[in-house]
């Protein structure tokens, strides 16, 4: 992997269904339990209780975005990023069903380090397909010698 | 202030910590849920199964229930009853952790935390958390902060 300033990565691009909120959602839920528990009713699954809640329609747990946006960065930095990354996103819209989200990253710094490690530091975000930015971040992982 | 809901909160309120013992479906089924298929968290083939780096979000999850006492989100399945669940749906606004070691399967580990801040902006009510993981021995797992709003419908100014 040779990645400079400017050097663009991507993670998944994937559309927002039902499903997928539901699959994070009871997920989160069975890890927290530790034995396997479906989500019901919430802001990210049922449109009545959504309006309830001054929304204008269910809309997608932050964490699934964040999860796709650590996906790009194990999938570029490996145990790097697992062992000494660091992640930050913010949910600056909603994302709602149907949207098709693209996950990215931009390289805004390469740090070599004594000893021969650099220190990449990355723009990242997920954006639909007007390119509208929903999730936006940074990231930053020192990568060691093999 | 504890034992309430998360919406009682206040700025300095220390978590009592939680210990739990990570196990392989705690790592594989949120791996599974997210659709990050990578070896690495599904099985311990070529080395050890450690947990997505994000899990520490289901650590904030287990601190939040175990010290706030009227919210049994998890304890309750997910269910939205009066008794289970604050009076208003929280919406997460930012994520922030730095991982300093990956926590592995069959390690004890300890989550401990407190409220950084608590305040209104723009009409509406935030509060930041800071968490610690840690293996039962010390050694550093994750820290993190997070702001989440409290409800999404803005605070009445009077």
């Amino acid at each position: 992997m040779k990645l400079s300033v400017g050097s663009e990565i991507r993670g998944p691009i994937r559309i927002m269904t039902p499903e997928r909120i539901e699959w994070y959602d009871s997920a989160m839920l069975s890890a927290a339990k530790g034995e396997l528990t479906r989500v019901t009713v919430n802001i990210h699954t049922d449109e009545d209780y959504a309006k309830s809640e001054g929304l204008p329609a269910i809309i997608a747990d932050g964490m699934i975005s964040t999860n796709w946006c650590s996906e790009m960065m194990i999938e570029h930095f490996g145990l790097d990023y697992i062992e000494r990354g660091e992640l930050r996103t913010r949910f600056i819209k909603p994302t709602f069903l149907g949207v098709t989200v693209s996950v990215r990253g931009r390289v805004t710094a390469a740090e070599p380090q004594p000893g021969g490690a650099v220190v990449y530091k990355l723009d990242v975000w997920c954006e639909d397909e007007t390119g509208l930015k929903l999730t936006v971040g940074d990231a930053k992982v020192e990568v060691r010698p093999q | 202030m504890l034992g309430g809901y998360i919406s009682d909160l206040e700025a300095g309120d220390v978590f009592k910590p939680v210990e739990y013992v990570l196990t392989p479906f705690m790592c594989s089924e949120y791996a599974h849920g997210v659709e990050t298929g990578h070896e690495w968290f599904h099985s311990a083939r070529g080395g050890r199964q450690m947990r997505p780096p994000t899990m520490i979000h289901v650590d904030k999850m287990r601190i939040l229930e175990a010290n706030c006492l009227k919210e049994r989100r998890v304890s309750a399945g997910g269910r939205i009853s009066t008794d289970a669940k604050g009076p208003d749906a929280r919406i997460h606004y930012e994520y922030h952790s730095r991982q300093h070691s990956a926590a592995y399967v069959g390690e004890r580990l300890v989550v401990s935390g407190k409220i950084t801040d608590k305040y209104v902006k723009r009409g509406r009510q935030y509060i930041d958390y800071y968490l610690e993981v840690r293996t039962a021995d010390g050694r550093l797992v994750t820290t993190y902060t997070d702001t989440t709003l409290l409800r999404y419908k803005k605070v009445d100014p009077k």
